[in-house]
């Protein structure tokens, strides 16, 4: 008898476990999703929808010019955020992290330090490195001229547009996969780093053979949500580069496009809710394919590690 | 009981957060515009209206110029919204009126139509059905501001044609000051920019020629036009593409470059942030002597189809119609009224409308800004490479006329 | 050991470096609000000539500055708890119990992640007016608990599952109740990542502007940065008063961090495994 009962007991305690979530998330992000993704399947005059046009929308974004080209463009330089937020924002991470596990002294202030651009809003840090990278007023270009180098307008020439918003973000974000990995670092024990140190094992092979491996549900975490991040980048780039991707598209990334269609640019766009949402449901299926193996793959790693 | 005990808890609950819903008091109209920094113009013309209609208080809200479409898009869709909204004209217009959003007007419920001029009531019309959605607020006119003392210190004479602009600006420039204050880095200001070098070089015969299905934006007219707007680097800003929009203003309003090429709505910011800045609006230059101004309409006043408040809000409006309110908005606005009756007792504005007499359309905005990809984006995108040298002008004119060719049918034939 | 000094000192200057450039920009964010606007253009990174307050009093006295304020304390804070409570429980769930629909449960949240939520704001808003939570504060909190537990879900239960099973396995013989095991050991344990989930769903609700500015009209219920970004634009060509409201916008939230900072690192550190 009390078998099957505690059965049903723990089946309603699982449930109530999940019930506000799911509730919330249900009520708040899957039924409005689902209604606005609707739209993706219209054609529309001005802003009301028009008539059902089945997957006309999603053919025009892929196989149209001029629109075909904007979205590979953009896939492009959401691809290039990708691996370039990896190697910069998270490399350095890890290294700081390393740093900072040391425990040297200063190692709490430099702790605070790291992390204190991550609470600043993208609209200041946006705005900010606007004026440091400024080609007239910047004191990016005034440093680099002291060494003499005659800095670009950085935002403004389609070959390093893309790089300094990538390197913002990083500036931006770097303290917070640091805190991550540190968290992660500091999960391994003060006795399995002094065995390996006992062992002859310097800094490098510590990094590499003892914490690597250990911090792997950090790395997964921190892997999952860059990649996530990366393909929906939108507010950065749309403070610093406008809802366009100036100059020229050079900084174009799939949510401001998607954002530029659905609800046109201030100055010059025209709002087509049905383009807008088909994008929006051709990023999500992508995301959800590639970050569902991804994560199948780091999960195993995780384990076998 | 329980349930009853649930709904009160629920109420009280609610009501701890604040409902807002039919919270608007009567006799308020309820206002919204992108225009911020007019909030204090707004606010005291808003009194002398409450003023004529004793009963009628009108509440100004301001959002972001960036996120106004959204705001607005989105509150008209779920059935609310202001009032009484500001809209802009032309394809912007469109696609709040296609959907059945704003209230059509005729002399009916708006007799004070009757001031507008034709083209400002074609301005904010539906071209499907021909009717009129808002009152048009202004025109604006496209050419170059200068600061006189600038040019008088450098010794230099205001130029008229191209010859002389370029050796104007070679003339400033060799007295350390930036001959044009203009950078390339907000797309927007490109397609201004465009249209105020380019248009005297095209002339109105290409603009109908367009029109009539006889010519596209390949024409060698429009890429040699174009392609003058590349002699004017030279003069621009050190690292002009990376200037935006907001340092071109700095640089002019603070007397650090001699010419802001831009719109007569540039008049009024620039007072108000250095009212010592000596300036004059001059027409572009042409060929041969002074070329043509580019002109155009950008806002109007509409009702909201779903507003509560209808007889108050058509009140509001026909008063943004009369010449009382007109005049008053023109001379603190800094604008010239779209009312062909009232005048602008400012001597530079006053110039400005005389400029207006012999003006060409801003091409893209006034023709080309019904469906997507609209001309203004790929105009803009095209300037910005051509200008920071990764597109010629040839090529800038085929993507143009590429784009448009979408659902212009006069260009898809080639 | 000289090795070692080594080492040290370039870690050391690595640190060094690292605060320079993070310090700089948020230093000179600072001392822009306490300039004119021609100061900022003229000499762009030097000290203001004079500590010039007026930009910040304008900031003080034009807008409803306390009321913004507030308004965001309320709803930042209940958001990020409401999260918290949510997402703990959830996670605790799908890390700790096997039953058949976890997988599909656990990718129910992270697709959560995926989606552009800007691009529903018309359904949104149909849907807090139908159930009478438009223009109110407790509409945002739960758009933006909703936001937050795809992420929080996902942090928390990578964490969780990664504890150790031998506690837990302990207390259940010793016929804790689950509810307690829940309460007492893990929570405790996975102070790491309530911490890390709390400050990475904290920034963001804060400093969100877009969905204030698309559901909130009433002056009253406006956020900070809502009300900011709208005077900030009455002034866009003043950049002393822009930074001043930057600043502004961003001092609280940025107090809060250094005050809590011990608390907040410690916090972190304490969930090692001993």
């Amino acid at each position: 008898m009390a078998r099957p009962k505690r059965r049903w007991q723990r089946g309603v305690w699982i449930a109530l476990l999940l019930a506000p979530a799911l509730l919330v998330m249900t009520a708040f992000v899957t039924l409005p999703l689902l209604a606005a993704l609707r739209y993706a399947f219209y054609s529309f005059n001005g802003l009301a929808p028009a008539g059902f046009v089945g997957f006309a929308n999603f053919a025009t974004i892929l196989f149209e010019a001029p629109y075909s080209g904007w979205t590979l463009r953009a896939l492009g330089h959401n691809m290039i955020v990708f691996v370039a937020l990896m190697l910069l924002q998270n490399g350095l991470a890890y290294l700081i992290a390393f740093a900072l596990l040391k425990t040297l002294p200063g190692h709490r202030i430099h702790q605070v330090i790291v992390f204190l651009p991550v609470v600043l809003s993208a609209v200041i840090v946006g705005f900010l490195w606007k004026l440091m990278l400024h080609p007239m007023f910047g004191v990016v270009n005034a440093a680099l001229a002291l060494i003499g180098i005659d800095g670009p307008p950085w935002l403004g020439n389609e070959d390093t547009a893309l790089g300094a918003i990538i390197f913002t973000n990083a500036w931006h974000w770097v303290g917070f996969p640091a805190l991550i990995f540190l968290a992660g670092m500091q999960r391994i024990g003060a006795e399995t780093m002094e065995a390996a140190r006992l062992d002859g094992a310097g800094d490098w092979v510590l990094l590499r053979q003892i914490i690597w491996p250990l911090v792997a549900p950090a790395t997964t975490i921190v892997f999952t949500l860059t990649f996530i991040g990366s393909f929906n980048w939108f507010e950065l780039p749309y403070v610093m580069a406008g809802a366009t991707g100036s100059p020229g598209g050079a900084t174009d990334v799939l949510g401001l496009y998607a954002y530029r269609m659905a609800f046109g640019s201030a100055t010059a766009g025209l709002q087509d809710f049905g383009r807008g949402s088909a994008l929006a449901v051709l990023m999500f299926l992508f995301l959800a394919v590639v970050s569902g193996l991804a994560l199948r793959i780091l999960r195993r790693r995780e384990i076998e590690l | 009981m329980v349930k009853q005990r649930m709904q009160r808890l629920a109420l009280m609950a609610t009501a701890a957060w604040g409902m807002a819903l039919g919270a608007a008091q009567a006799g308020e109209v309820t206002f919204w515009t992108w225009r911020q920094e007019d909030k204090a113009v707004y606010t005291d013309l808003f009194a002398d209206f409450t003023k004529a209609n004793p009963g009628i208080t009108v509440k100004f809200e301001a959002f972001p110029n960036e996120n106004y479409n959204t705001i607005v898009s989105t509150a008209l869709a779920g059935g609310k919204g202001a009032d009484v909204l500001h809209v802009r004209a032309y394809g912007g217009l469109e696609a709040l009126a296609k959907a059945n959003y704003l209230v059509p007007l005729s002399t009916t419920n708006v007799p004070e139509l009757k001031n507008l001029p034709a083209d400002a009531l074609g301005s904010e019309s539906l071209r499907a059905d021909g009717k009129v959605y808002a009152v048009s607020l202004a025109g604006q006119t496209l050419g170059i501001l200068i600061n006189k003392d600038l040019f008088a210190k450098a010794g230099v004479a205001v130029p008229t044609d191209w010859a002389s602009f370029i050796a104007a600006s070679k003339a400033l420039k060799a007295k350390n000051i930036t001959p044009i204050a203009n950078g390339t880095a907000t797309p927007w200001m490109d397609a201004v920019f465009h249209s105020v070098f380019a248009n005297p070089f095209l002339g109105p015969q290409f603009v109908a020629d367009v029109l009539a299905g006889k010519a596209t934006f390949e024409d060698k007219r429009f890429v040699d036009a174009t392609a003058k707007l590349l002699e004017l680097r030279d003069f621009m800003p050190a690292g002009f593409t990376g200037v935006d929009y907001a340092t071109s203003q700095q640089l002019f309003s603070t007397g650090r470059a001699a010419m802001f090429v831009g719109g007569s709505f540039e008049i009024g910011p620039f007072r108000r942030a250095n009212p010592k800045l000596n300036m004059d609006f001059i027409a572009p230059p042409g060929p041969k002597g002074a070329g043509l101004v580019s002109r155009f309409f950008d806002s109007g006043f509409a009702i909201n189809a779903k507003s509560e408040h209808q007889a108050d809000a058509t009140k509001l409006v026909r008063w943004l119609a009369t010449p009382a309110f007109a005049a008053k908005a023109a001379e603190k606005l800094g604008n010239i009224s779209s009312l062909s009756s009232v005048t602008n007792p400012d001597p530079l504005l006053g110039k400005v409308a005389k400029l207006n007499a012999t003006a060409m359309p801003y091409i893209m905005l006034v023709h080309f800004r019904y469906e997507a990809p609209t001309g203004s984006d790929l105009l803009q995108d095209g300037v910005q490479k051509m200008m920071a040298g990764t597109m010629t002008a040839a090529e800038v004119g085929a993507t143009v006329t590429q784009g448009i060719a979408k659902y212009y049918v006069p260009f898809q034939k080639k | 050991m000289r090795g070692e000094g080594v080492k040290n000192t370039a870690i050391q200057l690595l640190l060094a470096v690292n605060a320079l450039v993070m310090l700089f920009p948020i230093a000179l964010m600072v001392l822009s609000a306490f300039k004119s606007n021609a100061e900022i253009f003229d000499s762009p990174f030097t000290l203001p000539e004079t500590l010039d307050f007026s930009n910040l009093l304008h900031v003080w006295s034009d807008t409803e500055f306390v009321q913004y304020l507030l308004n965001s304390l309320v709803i930042t804070t209940s958001a990020v708890l409401l999260i918290l409570l949510a997402g703990t429980l959830a996670a605790y769930a799908l890390a700790r119990y096997t039953f058949p629909l976890n997988a599909s449960l656990y990718l129910f949240f992270l697709a959560g992640l995926m989606v552009p939520l800007k691009l529903a704001v018309i359904p949104l808003f149909v849907e807090l007016d139908t159930i009478g939570l438009l223009d109110t504060r407790l509409g945002l909190v739960l758009i933006y608990v909703a936001m937050g537990l795809p992420s929080g879900v996902f942090i928390m239960t990578g964490f969780l599952r990664n504890l150790p099973g031998e506690l837990e396995e302990a207390a259940r013989i010793e016929g804790a109740s689950e509810g307690r095991i829940l309460a007492q050991i893990m929570v405790p344990l996975a102070r790491p990542a309530l911490v890390i989930v709390a400050i990475q769903n904290a920034v963001p609700i804060w400093n969100d502007f877009f969905f204030p500015l698309v559901f909130i009209t009433t002056d009253a219920r406006k956020t900070l940065p809502q009300g900011l970004t709208v005077f900030m634009g009455e002034y866009s060509t003043d950049w002393g008063v822009l930074f001043a409201g930057l600043m502004l916008a961003a001092l609280p939230i940025t107090l809060v961090y250094i005050l809590l900072s011990k608390q907040f690192i410690a916090g972190m550190t304490q969930g090692a495994v001993k």
